[in-house]
């Protein structure tokens, strides 16, 4: 329960974080996607469900604020919670390569997709230029925003993880 | 080497699930005129009153930064602006004049509707879209100031878009500079139509696109004004958009298209004006 209230507060701070404090401090050319992060972070220290659930959760938010077609960026961030899900077997503590990896191919991945359902079929075909102006400069501002980020919600985490042990553990076992 | 995909586990049924109901939902929306009203009005209340606060925080930082500006600096615009009030005014002189003469005028011609006469409501910008795609954000007002969709949004120097969902505390715009953004205009000079798109690639060097004029006295030039046309079901007759970049012939031999630059400012949005009238249609 405590886990679960946790995570949406997280998930509501890095909304308006995302829509109402970065877009309007004018600096980043791209801003970076902090959804993505949580929902890789989330699916990658936690598994597919937590991943799964992290990701609908965030992209239901920004479908009901935002874009026409409900539920598109929903599916979006919630495959890639499956996706860094299944990474979940090799999640080693504190270290930053992979997260960073996953992240920017998912970031990659989730704008290709955008890209090829809202843009090319409507007949917009100048691909090197949408890759140049949007697709790579947002990777690179979400992989260097990973470096900052995939620490706190770590240790988010980690906290979490401590707490529920303790929970569990009988008095006599517990050091 | 074909890698078989582990569907087994405890995130298949989840993941089945919850695909289903995005597909649900997404068919919903593409074929209904479906609107999560209710839900989206219950998560504006978690919503809004927040990225409002987050955002007077930040307009206050930067009005405080802003306070350290060079004192030397501050005294030229200071001489700069004291001549330029002196030209003001002395235009300002000849304006008063016009003006007598255009009320006398428009008052023969029975031209009281004009765009000054819109009843507008000012809102400031509390967020923009998540992603790098789309140009929509939300301002503080809603159905309860008031809004309702469709109306157009103006900010400095022109046009910026249209109210295209409200809820209780907040509205969302769509700017005109959304690459899924199309308009009816026309060109002040000739009155004849055409249409404005949105382009995102185009607003890295400001500009956006229009096709279809029919300009046959090649009257339409660069810095044209495109205003919106009267055709248009949505957007009110002669809200300025922006001034003719390019113009070229079609290969049709018949319609022009080229880039326009809007008038008003995307980079810096923080205040808009919502006009609060809609456009006169069959329906109302």
């Amino acid at each position: 329960m405590k886990r679960k209230l946790v995570i949406a507060i997280v998930i509501w701070c890095c909304f308006i974080l995302q829509t109402a404090v970065f877009p309007m401090l004018g600096f980043f050319s791209c801003v970076p996607d902090i959804m993505l992060i949580l929902t890789v972070a989330m699916g990658f220290m936690q598994g597919r469900i937590e991943g799964i659930v992290t990701g609908f959760l965030c992209g239901l938010l920004t479908d009901l604020f935002y874009g026409d077609i409900f539920g598109f960026q929903a599916f979006l961030y919630m495959i890639t919670g499956y996706f860094c899900g299944r990474f979940s077997q090799i999640y080693f503590d504190e270290d930053v390569k992979m997260p960073l990896l996953l992240c920017g191919a998912c970031d990659i991945s989730k704008n290709l997709v955008i890209y090829v359902s809202r843009f090319l079929l409507r007949g917009r075909l100048d691909f090197a230029g949408y890759l140049k102006s949007v697709i790579l400069p947002e990777a690179v501002s979400t992989i260097l925003f990973t470096l900052l980020l995939y620490r706190l919600f770590y240790s988010i985490n980690h906290s979490l993880v401590e707490k529920e042990k303790k929970g569990t553990q009988t008095l006599w076992i517990r050091e | 080497m074909r890698k078989k995909l582990d569907l087994k586990g405890k995130g298949r049924n989840l993941l089945t699930f919850l695909t289903l109901v995005c597909i649900g939902l997404i068919l919903i929306t593409l074929t209904t005129s479906f609107v999560a009203e209710p839900v989206r009005n219950i998560t504006g209340y978690l919503v809004a009153p927040f990225q409002n606060g987050v955002n007077d925080i930040g307009s206050w930082l930067s009005d405080q930064l802003s306070g350290f500006q060079d004192v030397r600096e501050l005294a030229r615009e200071n001489a700069e602006l004291k001549k330029e009030i002196s030209e003001l005014t002395q235009k300002n002189n000849e304006l008063v004049q016009n003006q007598s003469e255009l009320a006398r005028l428009e008052e023969l011609y029975s031209l009281d509707k004009k765009y000054s006469d819109y009843n507008k409501v000012a809102a400031s910008v509390i967020s923009k879209d998540p992603g790098n795609w789309y140009s929509t954000f939300v301002v503080n007002k809603g159905s309860k100031d008031g809004i309702a969709v469709d109306m157009n949004v103006l900010g400095q120097g022109g046009l910026i878009g249209i109210v295209t969902e409200v809820g209780a505390n907040w509205a969302q715009v769509r700017s005109i500079i959304d690459d899924e953004s199309n308009l009816s205009g026309m060109a002040s000079n000739t009155s004849e139509p055409c249409i404005v798109t949105g382009n995102l690639l185009g607003m890295n060097n400001g500009k956006i696109d229009f096709k279809g004029l029919r300009d046959d006295d090649n009257a339409v030039t660069e810095g044209t004004s495109i205003v919106t046309s009267n055709i248009s079901d949505k957007y009110l007759t002669g809200l300025l958009i922006g001034y003719v970049s390019e113009i070229a012939l079609d290969s049709n031999n018949l319609t022009k298209s080229g880039t326009i630059i809007p008038s008003a400012d995307f980079r810096s949005l923080r205040e808009v004006l919502i006009i609060t009238d809609l456009k006169q249609t069959r329906e109302n």
